[in-house]
């Protein structure tokens, strides 16, 4: 039946399912973009490089940090909404699963 | 030489939406030394000046002060008031630091951090008795390279001098023989600076790391682990090597660090909020 099926309504199902599977990809390459804070490090270090060596002056480093800083906020609150690890905030040891508590 | 300077923060830290309550019960913790009795460092702890002391679990103890629950943005002055800590502590003590914005919800959990992998700190501990960490990045000025390699080699000034004669379409190929040509001769100084770095300063070091190098005039970006005792010596060849390639090298020394890059413990911490 499946073939038949397919055969049947390739026209439609064809290209709908091909633009849903574009979408998926669409959907998780933001995604990981948006959960993804690494860039965003690396141009706070580059930052940090650019206010040692003394090519932008203090002033223009908080600015530029406090905008580094909202993404990265930005990219935790994505993680958390999607259910994913994120860094910071307060820890403890994972209980082993052995121990009785 | 020591840098960066230590900038307290005087501001509250806002708690991040999605959190609960913030509370002050909160640890944050800076690193983990061996110690049995109890210490104070000082009102020098990150969110204003928290009083900065010690949580026990045998012979080690664990630096922290007191913190709402909350997410330290990794700000300058924020990383600046974890590392004075752990620059004051590191004065007498060896550390392991631990890495930014750990907190933990009470003293209890600390002293569970430290029961639970006393071994591993124990072990490594011993392994960094007495080291400490230096970090070296270098940084070249491509031009003065450039114009330092037109100098030396003799193909790639001939070729220029041919460019400049000639205005003819021959320029063209010659253009493009003496950019191939230059772009490999920098790459060949490029390792030759950074082997002759690392071979001026490994006999002096117990270890080195190489780290990726930040933006593209950086050439090197390494880590060394040196004994406090060879702590002098290191130092003079760094300004040795430094002095031989003044006018094409930057370079940019920072230590005492804790040992950061030669310290791998990895923790098994879940959220606890």
């Amino acid at each position: 039946m499946g073939l038949i099926t397919k055969l049947l309504f390739f026209p439609v199902t064809g290209p709908v399912a091909g633009i849903r599977w574009t979408l998926g990809k669409v959907q998780r390459v933001v995604e990981d973009e948006l959960v993804d804070d690494t860039p965003i490090k690396q141009e706070l270090m580059e930052l940090q490089m650019l206010v040692e060596l003394g090519d932008i002056d203090d002033e223009e480093y908080l600015q530029r940090e406090s905008v580094l800083m909202q993404r990265l906020r930005d990219v935790r609150e994505w993680r958390e909404r999607l259910g994913m690890a994120t860094a910071g905030g307060p820890v403890r040891v994972a209980r082993e699963s052995t121990k009785d508590e | 030489m020591t840098e960066p300077q230590a900038v307290r923060t005087d501001t509250p830290v806002l708690p991040q939406p999605g959190l609960t309550q913030p509370s002050v019960d909160g640890k944050y913790v800076y690193c983990i030394i061996r110690l049995d009795k109890p210490k104070d460092f000082g009102s020098v702890g990150i969110g204003g000046g928290q009083r900065v002391y010690t949580v026990h679990f045998r012979d080690l103890a664990a630096i922290v002060s007191d913190t709402p629950l909350v997410i330290y943005d990794p700000t300058r002055e924020h990383v600046l008031a974890h590392e004075f800590v752990n620059e004051t502590v590191m004065r007498e003590f060896t550390v392991i630091p631990m890495s930014f914005g750990t907190v933990f919800r009470s003293e209890d959990d600390v002293t569970e951090l430290l029961r639970s992998t006393y071994q591993a700190f124990s072990d490594v501990l011993d392994k960094m008795q007495d080291k400490i960490e230096f970090g070296l990045k270098v940084l070249w000025e491509r031009e003065k390279v450039i114009a330092n390699l037109e100098r030396e080699n003799d193909e790639i000034r001939r070729l220029k001098d041919e460019i400049s004669r000639n205005t003819a379409s021959s320029t063209y190929f010659a253009r493009m023989q003496l950019g191939r040509l230059v772009e490999a001769a920098l790459e060949g100084v490029q390792s030759r600076y950074v082997a002759d770095i690392h071979e001026a300063l490994k006999p002096v070091a117990v270890a080195s790391r190489s780290n990726k190098v930040i933006g593209d005039r950086m050439i090197v970006n390494a880590a060394f682990l040196v004994d406090r005792t060879q702590e002098h010596a290191f130092d003079e060849r760094v300004k040795e090597v430094s002095r031989r390639y003044e006018d094409l090298l930057t370079f940019k020394y920072t230590g005492p660090w804790p040992p950061y890059n030669f310290v791998n413990i990895k923790l098994k911490l879940e959220k606890a909020n």
